[in-house]
Formats: C-alpha cells, sequence, structure tokens
C-alpha cells in the first residue's frame, strides 16, 4: 500500500515538474552570434506571406533565423490577447486587423518603432494608421485596396461595356441590372453582381467615401445611399439577398471563381486567390480584370483622378516582453519588412505589399494577372482609407453597425429606422457611457 | 485486531486519508485553478473596468448602472427569456412522447431510439449550417415544401427578425430532444408494471393510464429535465452564434452571446463579468423556485 501512495504522489510530482518545465523560458541567442527570432502567423499551410518573410530575411541575414508561431486564423486575436497576457507571446507578431491595433497600443503591447518607421522612405503605404501621438507601433508590410473584379466572358454574353474607370455606384448598379437581365436573355443563371455578407462591403465604402463621414461622431446617415442602392439590387435579383447568402454559406471565392456572378467589389489579397484557384482548378478558367472602385460622385472617376476606396493595412509589431538582445535584430526584420526587396518578395506571390510602386512590375508579370491600362490603374492608383478609424469606441460601434447591415438587407427594418436605432444605441451604450 | 483508537489504526487511517487525497487532489487542483477560481474572480471583475492589460480597476456599480441604460443587454434579456419560455415546454413535451412510444415493444425500437439520439451527438456546427440551408428561403427545402402545400409566403425563418427565434427553437428542441428522452426512458423503467395492470383492470384507457399513472411516475424525472433545461436555455450560445449570430439585427441576440461580444469582441472584461453574474443570478433564482415549487408538491 505504501509503494501505492509512493508511486502516486512520485507521479504527481514529476507532471507538477513537467508543467513548471514547460513554463521555463528559453533564450534563442546562440552564443555563436546566431539568433532566431519567433513570428506569430495565421493558416501557414495556406498563407504563405510570413515564410516568404521569414526566408528572405534570413537569405539577407543568414545569421538569423526567424521560426513561426501558428495561430488560429478566426481566434488569432483572442489567442494573441491571451498569450501576450500570459508573456507567452512570440518576439513579433502581425496585427491582422486594424480595428484591434488600439486594444494592443493602449494595453502596452507595442514597441516603440518609430526609429524603423523613419527610415523606410515614402513608399510605405498605410503607416499613419499605426501612428499614435508621433510614435509609430508598428510596419505595415501589405496593403490590399478594394476594386472591382469583373468577368470578360460574362460582361460580352450580356453585351455591356467593362467598367473603365469613369463609374459611380449608380452605374456600377445600373450596370449591374443590365448585366442579370443580359445573363438571362442568354440562358446563363449568373447574376450580374455579387456582394459579399460583409459589413465593409458598404460601409468601408461608405466611409471612405463621404466627405466629413466620421464613425465616432455617431451620425451614421452616411449609410444610407449605399444601402438603399443595394436594397434595390436585392429587389431586382441582380444580386443574391444577404439572407440566401447567410443560410447557405456562399464564399465570394466560389460566387466569383464558379462564374455565379459576373462582377463584385473585393480587396485586392483576392487576386493571389484567384490566380491560385484557376490553377488548382478550385474556380473556372475565365477572362478576368479588375477596375477601380466605383465611387460616390464623379469628381473621382476618370484617368485624371485618384479613385477613393478603403482598405487596412497589415502590419507587425514588437512584443515589449523580448529579450532586450533581440530587440535590435527585430527592429532589423522589421525594416526589411517594410523594403522594397520584401514587396517584390511579396508581390511574387500575388500578394499587394504596403509598398505598391516597388511591386507593380513583379505582380503583372505574373502569368494570370490581367494587364490591361484599366487593371494597371486600378491595382497601383488609389487613395486607400483605413476601413475604420483606429480607437476606444470602434469595434463597439462596428457591432451596432453590424446589427445595422444584418437588419437592413434583411429587410427587417428600412434603413432610416435603422439609422435613428444605431445613432441611439451608439450615443447610449458606446458614446456617451 | 487491533482496537479502534490504537496507534496501529491511527496509522492505517491517516494512510487512508493520504491516499484518498492522492487520487482526489489531482483532479481536485485541476477543478480549482480552472473552474473555482474563475468563478470566484468574476464576481471581483464585475465591479472593474478592465480590458485583459494591466489591472482591473475598482469602479463599484458603474457596470450595474450601465446595464440599467443599456437597451441592447435588455434586449438580450428578453430574447433569453423568449427562447426559455418555449424551448423549455416544446423539448419536454417532445422528448416525452418520443420516450412514451419508443418504450413500448416495437419492431427496430432500438434502431428509433439511435435516431432520435443522433442529433445530440452530431457536430453542433454542422447541424446549425445544415439547418440553416434547409430554412433557407430561397432554396430551402422547408419552404419550398410550404409553398407545395400552398402557403403563399412561407416565413424568412433566419433571415426575418419575426421567425428567426422560432427557427433557433426548433433546432434546439430537435437537437437536445434525444439526449432528455434518454432519461424519461430510464425514469419510465422505475415506474411499476403493476400500476398500469391495476390502472387496465379499472377500465383506464391509455390517454387516463398516462395522466394518471406515467406522468406522476415520472415527476422526479421531469423535474431533473426541467432543471437541467432551464439551465441549458439560459446558457444557450453555439447554436445561436453559428445559425444567426444574433441577427439579423437582434432580433436572436442573447445574454450569453452578449458576454461574448462585449468580452471577446470589444475587450470589456469588467462589464462582460457584470453580464455574466446577472446571468448566473437568472439561473440561480429561476432553478431555486422551481426547487421550492417541487418541494411543496412532493409535502
Amino acid at each position: 500500500m505504501e509503494r501505492s501512495i509512493a508511486a502516486v504522489l512520485g507521479a504527481v510530482t514529476a507532471l507538477s515538474l513537467t508543467l513548471a518545465g514547460c513554463g521555463s523560458g528559453d533564450d534563442a541567442s546562440g552564443g555563436d552570434g546566431t539568433a532566431t527570432l519567433t513570428l506569430a502567423g495565421w493558416s501557414l499551410a495556406t498563407t504563405p506571406e510570413f515564410k516568404v518573410l521569414a526566408d528572405g530575411f534570413h537569405a539577407a541575414n543568414p545569421g538569423v533565423s526567424v521560426e513561426l508561431k501558428e495561430y488560429d486564423p478566426k481566434n488569432y486575436d483572442t489567442q494573441m490577447i491571451a498569450d501576450l497576457a500570459a508573456g507567452k507571446a512570440p518576439d513579433l507578431y502581425v496585427q491582422k486587423t486594424l480595428k484591434n491595433f488600439y486594444t494592443y497600443q493602449n494595453g502596452k503591447q507595442l514597441l516603440d518603432v518609430s526609429d524603423v518607421a523613419s527610415g523606410l522612405g515614402r513608399g510605405a503605404n498605410g503607416l499613419s494608421s499605426y501612428q499614435v501621438d508621433g510614435k509609430t507601433f508598428a510596419i505595415p508590410y501589405r496593403q490590399d485596396s478594394w476594386v472591382v473584379y469583373y468577368n470578360r466572358a460574362l460582361f460580352d454574353r450580356a453585351r455591356v461595356k467593362y467598367p473603365d474607370g469613369s463609374w459611380t455606384w449608380d452605374d456600377y448598379a445600373a450596370a449591374g441590372k443590365r448585366l442579370t437581365e443580359g445573363l438571362k436573355a442568354s440562358g446563363s443563371p449568373a447574376l450580374g453582381i455579387y456582394q459579399h455578407v460583409w459589413q465593409s462591403t458598404l460601409q468601408g465604402f461608405a466611409l471612405a467615401q463621404t466627405p466629413g463621414a466620421d464613425l465616432a461622431s455617431g451620425d451614421f446617415g452616411f449609410l444610407k445611399p449605399y444601402y438603399t442602392r443595394a436594397v434595390g439590387l436585392q429587389q431586382a435579383g441582380a444580386q443574391v439577398g444577404l439572407g440566401d447568402a447567410t443560410t447557405n454559406n456562399l464564399t465570394y471565392q466560389a460566387q466569383f471563381g464558379k462564374q455565379r456572378a459576373a462582377m463584385m467589389t473585393m480587396g485586392t489579397w483576392y487576386i493571389a486567390t484567384l490566380l491560385g484557384q484557376q490553377r488548382s482548378g478550385d474556380a473556372d478558367k475565365f477572362e478576368w480584370g479588375i477596375a477601380p472602385a466605383p465611387q460616390r460622385d464623379k469628381s473621382t472617376t476618370g484617368a485624371s483622378a485618384t479613385p477613393v476606396t478603403f482598405a487596412d493595412p497589415t502590419g507587425m509589431g514588437i512584443n515589449p516582453k523580448i529579450k532586450k538582445a533581440r530587440i535590435d535584430t527585430a527592429k532589423k526584420f522589421l525594416a526589411y519588412v517594410g523594403s522594397a526587396d520584401a514587396a517584390k518578395a511579396l508581390a511574387g506571390i500575388g500578394i499587394t505589399p504596403a509598398n505598391t510602386d516597388a511591386a507593380a512590375g513583379t505582380i503583372f508579370a505574373i502569368p494570370g494577372v490581367p494587364t490591361d491600362d484599366v487593371s494597371r490603374f486600378a491595382f497601383t492608383r488609389h487613395d486607400t482609407k483605413p476601413e475604420n478609424p483606429v480607437g476606444k469606441y470602434t469595434a463597439p460601434l462596428q457591432n451596432i453597425l453590424n446589427d445595422l447591415h444584418t437588419a437592413v438587407l434583411s429587410g427587417t427594418e428600412d434603413i432610416d429606422t435603422a439609422i435613428a436605432e444605431a445613432q441611439d444605441r451608439a450615443k447610449n451604450e458606446v458614446l456617451n457611457k | 485486531m487491533t482496537a479502534p483508537g490504537s496507534a496501529p489504526a491511527r496509522r492505517r487511517v491517516g494512510r487512508n486519508t493520504l491516499l484518498g487525497w492522492s487520487f482526489l487532489l489531482p483532479n481536485f487542483l485541476g477543478f480549482a485553478v480552472l473552474t473555482m477560481a474563475p468563478v470566484a474572480l468574476l464576481f471581483y471583475y464585475a465591479f472593474t473596468t478592465w480590458d485583459i492589460f494591466g489591472g482591473a480597476e475598482w469602479s463599484g456599480l458603474d457596470n450595474a448602472r450601465q446595464m440599467i441604460h443599456d437597451s441592447t443587454f435588455w434586449n438580450a434579456v428578453r430574447n433569453t427569456l423568449y427562447y426559455t419560455v418555449f424551448h423549455i415546454p416544446l423539448t419536454l413535451v417532445v422528448s416525452l412522447g418520443l420516450a412514451v412510444l419508443l418504450n413500448k415493444r416495437l419492431r427496430a425500437v432500438a434502431f428509433f431510439r439511435t435516431v432520435a439520439f443522433f442529433p445530440y451527438i452530431a457536430s453542433i456546427v454542422a447541424v446549425a449550417q445544415v439547418w440553416n440551408m434547409l430554412f433557407s428561403p430561397g432554396y430551402g427545402p422547408v419552404d419550398a415544401l410550404l409553398r407545395a402545400v400552398g402557403v403563399d409566403h412561407p416565413p424568412g425563418w433566419t433571415t426575418s427578425a419575426d421567425w428567426s427565434m422560432p427557427a433557433v427553437i426548433l433546432v434546439g428542441t430537435w437537437r437536445e430532444m434525444g439526449y432528455f428522452m434518454l432519461i424519461f426512458l430510464a425514469g419510465l423503467q422505475t415506474v411499476p408494471a403493476q400500476l398500469y395492470e391495476a390502472a387496465r383492470v379499472d377500465g383506464a384507457n391509455a390517454w387516463q393510464r398516462l395522466w394518471a399513472v406515467t406522468l406522476p411516475g415520472l415527476r422526479p424525472t421531469t423535474f431533473f429535465v426541467i432543471v437541467m433545461l432551464t439551465i441549458n436555455s439560459f446558457k444557450v450560445l453555439d447554436l445561436i452564434l453559428v445559425m444567426t449570430n444574433g441577427g439579423p439585427g437582434q432580433s436572436t441576440l442573447v445574454l450569453a452571446q452578449y458576454v461574448y461580444r462585449k468580452g471577446f469582441e470589444e475587450n470589456q472584461f469588467g462589464y462582460a463579468s457584470a453580464v455574466s453574474v446577472v446571468l448566473f443570478l437568472l439561473c440561480l433564482l429561476v432553478t431555486m423556485a422551481q426547487f421550492a415549487v417541487n418541494r411543496r408538491r412532493e409535502a
């Protein structure tokens, strides 16, 4: 019996020691001048950008390796917040969504990297999104922009002219209706437009393109024309309704890639996905192009103007709990991440880097990428605003506006009622709390 | 034989105690660290503002004051009660009906019992997504069937603010009925067969036997089922999160999801803790009321 007790206690002690061992920190700096940085990423098998950056940096700095730590893409921020709070986060981590940047920065979970930012030059887009009180807390490495993707074959079949950069949203809606009618007449089941279920498909454009629109003001009247138009398109049958899209779990990749819609607005990240899916057979093979996002009015359309669109940058910052000896190496990595070399490496796999100008030549040399003038213009020329401002009210206001989005597009509420309700909630639950 | 209280007997008791603790401790430590301590801390965080980084700042009754003026919180309370009030009786009746039906000596009864239990072990994500497709107003077979039998304007189900909660309640009932059917089946085995025979001799028909023999015999089981259903209904989250994500608008936003939203989406862990405490108290009050009513009935 005593032997059993000893065995049980021994096992408990061994388990405790093992658990304690798991918690011990390790210094990854080698004595021979080599060092290892750790970097957070997600879905490493299908998101090659982290490995491209790690390998590119290692090639330029053979003494430094960058080890990737994989997180769940859907719960990235929740897991990262937990790891940071527990002191277990990697040396460098990605700001997956800009709306959570405030949480990290305000929670003092990002080192000041202003010195890295000042050395980047003028090519880096999206840097200002990570600046607070004159200091920079993350370095953007990709900066997508929302554009219109269109299927040339379906446009030809419906006898509708390709978008040429002169479209306002009313032109876009009218073309969507003409496409639907033309496609129906030709026996095609495809619709003119696919609008994905995200609130950003309308609210991102409305906020970016409406002069004076300010999320934190609590005045959401700027949303009305965008929602009125979308509801009209749903009612006309020119695009799938939100209800059918959510209940059937429609994906934008299948809707456009399998030619169920002639055009849709989406971020430039979809270029790499579409190319990959056309190669693998997950998407049909057809000719496609991109065009500038439709504009609120004519003033920002045409070849001489700069179209206004939106998208958040994706940046990288340094965990303040990094070992002091590794801070300089981590900053060196960030400088590489924002460099023209990294931009070209990212563009080589179809990703839109923050340094767009440096990468345009590379991306248009990829087989399958449309090289017409309008596509080139759409990719390189735009005034890309953040999807949302960085601030403490952004996350709760977004939740309120997501309720508005589902209520209006499901036909539950008309846009005026929904806006009035959202403004009341914003005032009572968030802004005047 | 050693006398109780003697030194060897004390040693044996001591050894047994130590052995008992060594078996208990690993599990208890896990429970204490992962369940008991977080629950205790929850009551503290309910009176603080805390965004996870740094320390929680004591804010007294600020969270409670905010809750009183928070229309979304009250919407979530209403929706939680709506779900509870309809989900409990519906699941109770359906699972009891299934249990009575499948308690008979039918051919392939084991197969039908398995079929009824199957939804309970199916993945909640798969269940929610498949039902979403079935309910789809444009392409779903449910509305297609309704149109075929002459309903010109079938419900919008999860895409309509009026019908989304009934849709969620139906799926919740479908999912849980098998589990509670099993509990009722176990309860039915405890009802003495002689009582049914006596009732038959007295000329009672099937309905009268159900009313006068089965239901009174199942009272302890029914009480257990109601308590479990109440707790399950108040804390419903997964099904709603996948099926409707609280929408359209706020039509299916329940308290558990509101806690999730405030905590993990908006990083307001202090306020989320306060809402959790309200949810806990609501559960506790209703369960205590059920115990009190049950005790009075048994007395």
